[in-house]
């Protein structure tokens, strides 16, 4: 098969994007105020011992020149030898493959939530469109998007559980509980219900609005009125040319979607002691955990990224269309 | 039909722009509005509401209600320098990319599809982790993080514009582009610059609620998000203070940005053709 230049040009697009943060990952610590032993040790910095100052720039490749610090700073990255937290006191890839999971669950789950109580408000809504209903959804909606998430969450807690109890507090599970199986996997789900409603409820405004604007545009097309004019029935209208044509741009949104859903976690996951990448990203700002913050940033724009470029890779076979244009 | 839809959206304007209106005043009054000054302590410890202090006091005995008024004067002061900085910033490239062209424009444009892809609130957490935590840090650092949707969007604009009749007519008897610029094209744009200023200034009130409430405030300001964050350090969740000192904060956050908001999605109709032309 020939290779479509459209694609090809993309993934070019895509690793440009990836050598960015890359470069950023190494410019940051770089161009900041401050020594670079305060970075790597944190304010503890004024302890340490002359010797022991010596053996942690050299550990760090810091009594280097630039080029070569570069050189190792690339051969870390890629044999995923990304330091050590001194905060936490263990070795930061080790930290964040254990919160990447809870972090990756909850997104996804509340990803899935949102777009689908979403389209289903949006479907209604563009049916009504420019009818009162319609209107006050687009604002009641409008309004959720624009809590503070973390206060949302404080707010969840503090009625379903402290006042009403049915619910657990803090955490992604009961610590030294002993549940095993089922008991574990229901301890688990009860965790998650707070959290995940909380991004939800953030989240469902923008599948609304997406879902709203594309299927209204769509509705205006020469081609829907022709196909009524033709006499279509009904539902051949609404699913072959109506539904196939606005799900394009929400699904786009759903999978360009994770970079918000990552935002929102950080302060969730925070406000409920989650153990996610989130929760670790906050540990690290408030021990001053520079080296840790940086990468858990690292880790969590790759991710983003690469949810963006398998997002652009499936709307091709979505939309054929794009692929023609060279 | 257009007019119609624009009607039904005036009245959330409208309410935005009373809410507005009312922070407005808070901020600009405080010191006559406030019971206390905001910073001394003036009762006991964790004093739930009752004479003399409306909301309560905090962990430290100082007049809840009179830190929401003075806090007000923070949050709209970063919103409007927030805004104004990051719509100058995104109509200015955005115009320059869309009149120029060729590599500027692709430089221009690269830069900005990388901040909008990276993850925002963890970019904003590194920056002000690592910048420093003052108020004009946070003012740049959501400015930055803000410019490339408004120059996105200014560009397509200015590209649909440039391609309309008159304007090549214009071009064509010798108009310069600083003469298309400011007669034509700055107004064409004006109500989509101010759509955005709108939508930046509701990110930047809910984008520094949340660096307050992670610590990364300057905590000397007493933000409402810095408000919150005592409040959790204290557990306060856990006691009935959370409906005086969670549940107000919040709220302000939250109208605050949905004043912003509702008064950028009218706005919109009148900046985004497409809206309407469906009706």
């Amino acid at each position: 098969m020939r290779t479509n230049p459209r694609r090809s040009l993309k993934a070019v697009q895509y690793l440009l994007l990836i050598w960015f943060v890359v470069l950023v990952n190494f410019l940051l610590p770089r161009i900041l105020p401050g020594s670079p032993l305060m970075y790597l040790a944190g304010e503890d910095v004024g302890q340490l011992s002359p010797v022991e100052r010596k053996e942690l720039l050299s550990r760090y490749n810091l009594d280097q020149t630039l080029p070569v610090q570069f050189a190792e700073y690339l051969a870390d990255l890629v044999t995923l030898q990304w330091g050590r937290s001194y905060s936490q006191n263990a070795p930061i890839i080790t930290l964040i493959r254990n919160r990447l999971p809870w972090t990756i669950v909850l997104a996804l789950m509340s990803i899935a939530f949102s777009a689908a109580i979403g389209a289903f408000l949006g479907i209604r809504a563009a049916i009504n469109r420019g009818k009162w209903p319609d209107i006050y959804l687009l604002l009641t909606v409008s309004f959720l998007g624009s809590l503070p998430a973390f206060w949302l969450g404080m707010l969840l807690i503090a009625v379903f559980g402290v006042r009403l109890n049915w619910l657990p507090l803090f955490g992604a599970y009961t610590a030294g509980s002993g549940f095993t199986g089922l008991q574990k996997m229901l301890d688990i789900a009860m965790h998650m219900v707070l959290p995940l409603l909380t991004l939800t409820i953030l989240s469902v405004g923008r599948y609304f609005m997406t879902m709203r604007y594309s299927l209204i545009e769509v509705l205006g097309e020469d081609y829907i009125i022709l196909a009524k004019a033709k006499g279509l029935p009904d539902r051949i209208i609404r699913y072959k040319y109506i539904m196939r044509n606005a799900l394009l741009p929400f699904f786009t949104v759903l999978m360009m979607d994770l970079g918000f859903v990552l935002s929102g976690a950080t302060v969730v996951e925070t406000v409920f002691a989650y153990p996610g990448l989130g929760r670790l990203m906050f540990e690290a700002v408030a021990a001053r955990d520079y080296l840790l913050l940086q990468y858990s940033f690292f880790v969590s724009a790759l991710l983003v990224i690469l949810f963006n470029y398998l997002a652009d890779r499936l709307y091709l076979y979505l939309d054929p269309r794009l692929g023609e244009e060279t | 039909m257009t007019c119609d839809n624009r009607k039904k959206q005036l009245p959330p304007a409208l309410i935005g722009a009373v809410i507005l209106g009312f922070f407005f005043i808070a901020a600009i009054f405080a010191p006559n509005l406030a019971p206390h000054n905001p910073h001394q302590i003036v009762g006991a410890p964790f004093s739930p509401p009752g004479a003399g202090h409306l909301l309560g006091t905090n962990d430290i005995g100082q007049d809840i209600f009179s830190g929401l008024i003075y806090g007000s004067r923070l949050s709209l002061s970063l919103a409007v320098l927030t805004a104004a900085l990051s719509t100058a910033v995104g109509a200015l490239l955005g115009l320059i990319a869309g009149f120029l062209g060729k590599s500027i424009e692709s430089v221009i444009m690269r830069c900005a599809d990388f901040i909008l892809v990276l993850p925002f609130l963890p970019l904003a957490i590194l920056l002000a982790a690592m910048w420093g935590q003052g108020f004009f840090q946070i003012v740049l650092i959501i400015s930055l993080i803000n410019w490339p949707a408004t120059a996105r969007i200014v560009r397509a604009q200015v590209l649909k514009i440039k391609a309309k009749g008159y304007i090549l007519n214009l071009q064509a008897i010798g108009a310069g582009t600083g003469y298309l610029l400011r007669k034509h094209i700055l107004s064409e744009i004006l109500p989509l610059l101010i759509y955005r200023a709108m939508l930046s200034a509701s990110y930047a009130v809910l984008t520094e609620a949340s660096l307050s409430f992670l610590g990364l405030g300057n905590p000397l300001l007493n933000s409402w998000g810095s408000i919150l964050f005592y409040a959790q350090a204290r557990n306060a969740i856990l006691t009935s203070a959370w409906l005086w000192w969670i549940l107000p904060p919040g709220l302000c956050i939250a109208l605050l940005s949905a004043g912003f908001l509702f008064i950028g999605l009218y706005m919109e109709t009148y900046a985004n053709p497409r809206i309407m032309r469906v009706q």
